[in-house]
């Protein structure tokens, strides 16, 4: 179990034409990832996505707030003593084409990481090749076949395959799958996405999924939670499907009307929500983070910042999910298919 | 639909594109006939490698060693065969009378040029008299994309996001009022916000303008949205070709039903959709006979080994595949 607590960071940005430049990625955000458990962060380009991966991974620090991993506060340890609960925490990169040397074969790439895990745990080097083998066999690809070769002589679907399985050298209890399929061709996405499934099934691993591509996070399995980002801010949260299908935070009903419809299969959902604005960075902090571009905007929505709660607001329904609004109101905004 | 009698149609004929490899000339497109209709937005989606962006370059007659057309024709109303043009006739079509956004556009800015600059050359190359009107253009589709026109023109590339210089992209594509416009993954850096918007803005200009336009993605969430037709490829070939409702609803090529399948929804029952099997083929491991998709195919059959499937066009829909044929005198498909 990892959880955090009002985790901010600030970048401070220099080579600007005004000085220095503020990009606040975090705003206090609140994380619980359980054991086993799959998480799901989406929302727009810039939202703090990956920061806040790159932070529950250790890649990244943070300005305050506290990450407590397994009933350890990470502030109480020093640097050096924190590395034993990072290393149970991987990254798989987005990009399954730069993510392996292009000069090593698999068995090579696999090799190394896992000579360093047979000291660690006092096994011999013939249980490296076997292991080796056996995690390949376990991300469902051939090791007769992939072992020898090189990345460029693998498709993308396998390369994700052999990033997934370098990251299982470690023995992770937690994958940070940080847009894991977005550059995946599209008839080998599931696969992956299964993949993550059945590792959180039969390993036990949880998973931390980032995707802008809200209907992958429903792939990484049951109970999943959803946290959608906005501007640094988690402004709605709870099970993927509630959210999804009942969203009532105005920027997740935005998010989710703009997914295409696909005519002929699909009908679009009985309402839409569309920003009245796009997206500035330089949008003013005062308020809901949301209200300059919120169709539902009303004045207190500009002097006062909601926080992420279960109140009902002005509408009286109460609502399974957090949301940080003063006028939340479930809208069916997703499309529905179409005959059977 | 639009169906205006202004807009140019655009006939692909028997297009054949091969590149040079170490394994000798391998084809990225083969026989590929297509037609886009008059006034209507097609297009067309396929994986990686599927031969998109060839087919894209092709329309422009600007397909680069180690490529080389190798065959077939592309007629467009009012310039005939496109790939008969040369020199300064073909420099005239490209920008003028065929708008584009090549994939590689984030990178084929000038990175030492101002965009205002480059649309000022742009403008100049094709003798564009008054150039304040050009700018003024520039400005307004740039607006309509959510952009601060005078911004973007006064900033180079490096000072824009890559979703800020795929609309610049899209604006330089569309502003010499070209009837016929080319977009090659004009979304694929964007986010869903900004995608829907900018799908919405081609939408718009499109009909505004009476043009035919191919839009290319690996996505097809991307086309569903504005596309009327859908062309699907796979292995350099067109398997499938129809309007886009019907494609989606009831695919017949099994390709496109496995793809289709393939796609993650919001809505529904998440067992339902499945991974196809196998991998997309690259021009080295494309079979030389037989279907190009066999390898993949649930509903292979021995022929389909030995013996490329036809393309039958069939109710105004095309097909490539023998288990789709002609039509069965017996009922025996299953769609659902
Ligand atoms: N090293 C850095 N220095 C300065 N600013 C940064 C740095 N890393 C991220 N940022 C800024 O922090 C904000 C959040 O960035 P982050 O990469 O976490 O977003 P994201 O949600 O992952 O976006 P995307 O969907 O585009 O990957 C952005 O405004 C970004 O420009
Ligand atoms: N310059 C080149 N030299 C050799 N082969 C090439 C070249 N350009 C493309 N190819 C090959 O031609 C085939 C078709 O490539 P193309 O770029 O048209 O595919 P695409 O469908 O646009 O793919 P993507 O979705 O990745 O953009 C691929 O197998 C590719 O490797
Ligand atoms: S608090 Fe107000 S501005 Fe913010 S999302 Fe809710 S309705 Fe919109
Ligand atoms: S021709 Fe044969 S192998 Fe090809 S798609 Fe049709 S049934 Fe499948
Ligand atoms: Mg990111
Ligand atoms: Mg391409």
């Amino acid at each position: 179990m990892i959880t955090g607590t009002a985790i901010t960071k600030t970048f401070k940005q220099r080579g600007n034409v005004l000085g220095k430049r503020e990009v606040p990625a975090l705003r206090g955000v609140d994380f619980a990832i359980p054991k086993g458990g799959a998480v799901s962060f989406i929302g727009e380009s810039g939202c703090g996505k990956t920061t806040l991966g790159r932070i529950i991974a250790g890649l990244e620090t943070y300005d305050s707030g506290e990450i407590v991993i397994d009933g350890t506060p990470m502030s109480s340890l020093t640097h050096r003593n924190r590395q034993p609960y990072y290393r149970r925490i991987q990254l798989i990169h987005q990009d399954p084409y730069s993510a392996l040397n292009p000069t090593r074969t698999i068995h090579q790439t696999l090799e190394a990481p896992l000579r360093l895990r047979a000291r660690q745990t006092g096994r011999s080097k013939s249980w490296v090749d076997v292991r080796a083998e056996e995690l390949l066999d376990l991300v469902g690809i051939d090791p007769g076949y992939v072992l020898p070769r090189y990345p460029h002589q693998l498709s993308g679907g396998m390369r994700q395959r052999v990033v997934i399985a370098r990251a299982l050298t470690m023995d992770p209890e937690m994958l940070v799958a940080d847009e894991a399929v977005s550059m995946i061709d599209v008839s080998l996405r599931l696969g992956i996405l299964g993949l993550l499934r059945d590792l959180r099934e039969r390993l036990g691993v949880s998973v931390l999924f980032i995707t802008h591509d809200i209907a992958t996070a429903r792939y990484v399995g049951d109970e999943g939670e959803l946290y959608v980002i906005y501007r640094g801010q988690v402004v709605e949260r709870g099970p993927t499907e509630t959210i999804i299908a009942d969203p009532v935070h105005p920027y997740t009903q935005s998010l989710l009307s703009a997914i295409p419809v696909l005519h002929g299969l699909e009908r679009p959902g009985a309402e839409q929500v569309v920003p009245t604005e796009a997206l500035d960075e330089a949008q003013t902090d005062e308020g809901c983070l949301f209200s300059r571009r919120c169709p539902f905007s009303t004045s207190r929505c500009e002097s006062e910042r909601p926080v992420l709660g279960h109140d009902g607001g002005e509408s009286g329904e109460a609502t399974v999910q957090l949301h940080a609004c003063f006028h939340p109101r479930r809208r069916s905004v997703i499309p529905q298919g179409v005959g059977a | 639909m639009t169906r205006d009698s202004a807009a140019p149609e655009v006939r692909i004929r028997d297009l054949t594109v091969v590149y040079k490899t170490p394994a000798g000339e391998l084809p990225a497109v083969s026989g590929v006939s297509l037609t886009l209709n008059p006034g209507t937005i097609t297009g067309v989606v396929g994986e990686s490698g599927s031969g998109k962006s060839t087919l894209a370059l092709s329309l422009l007659n600007a397909v680069q060693p180690p490529g080389r057309i190798a065959a077939g024709s592309v007629e467009i109303d009012g310039l005939g065969d496109v790939l008969h043009l040369g020199g300064e006739d073909l420099r005239r079509t490209r920008g003028r009378k065929v708008g584009y956004v090549f994939q590689a556009a984030q990178s084929s800015l000038n990175p030492l040029k101002t965009i205002g600059k480059q649309l000022l050359d742009l403008g100049r190359s094709h003798d564009v008299d008054d150039l304040r009107a050009l700018v003024a253009d520039a400005k307004a589709l740039l607006a309509r994309m959510g952009l601060d026109g005078a911004r973007v023109l006064d900033s180079h590339q490096h000072e824009l996001s890559g979703g800020m210089r795929q609309r610049v992209g899209i604006m330089l594509a569309l502003v010499l009022n070209a009837q016929v416009v080319v977009l090659d993954e004009p979304t694929t850096a964007l986010d869903m916000i900004t995608q829907a918007t900018i799908l919405r803005i081609i939408r718009e200009v499109h009909e505004e303008r009476a043009l035919t336009t191919l839009v290319i993605t690996h996505d097809v969430g991307a086309v569903a949205e504005v596309a009327d037709d859908l062309a699907v490829m796979y292995g350099g070939r067109v398997v499938e070709h129809g309007p886009i409702t019907e494609v989606l609803g009831t695919p017949r090529h099994p390709y496109t039903q496995g793809l289709i399948r393939a796609i993650p929804r919001l809505s529904g029952d998440i067992s339902l959709a499945r991974a196809l099997p196998g991998r997309p083929p690259t021009l080295g491991t494309l079979p030389v006979a037989g279907c190009v998709f066999r390898e993949r195919c649930d509903k292979r059959m021995e022929i389909c080994e030995t013996v490329e499937p036809e393309t039958v066009t069939h109710d105004g829909r095309t097909v490539a595949c023998h288990a789709v044929g002609r039509p069965a005198p017996v009922k025996r498909r299953e769609y659902a």
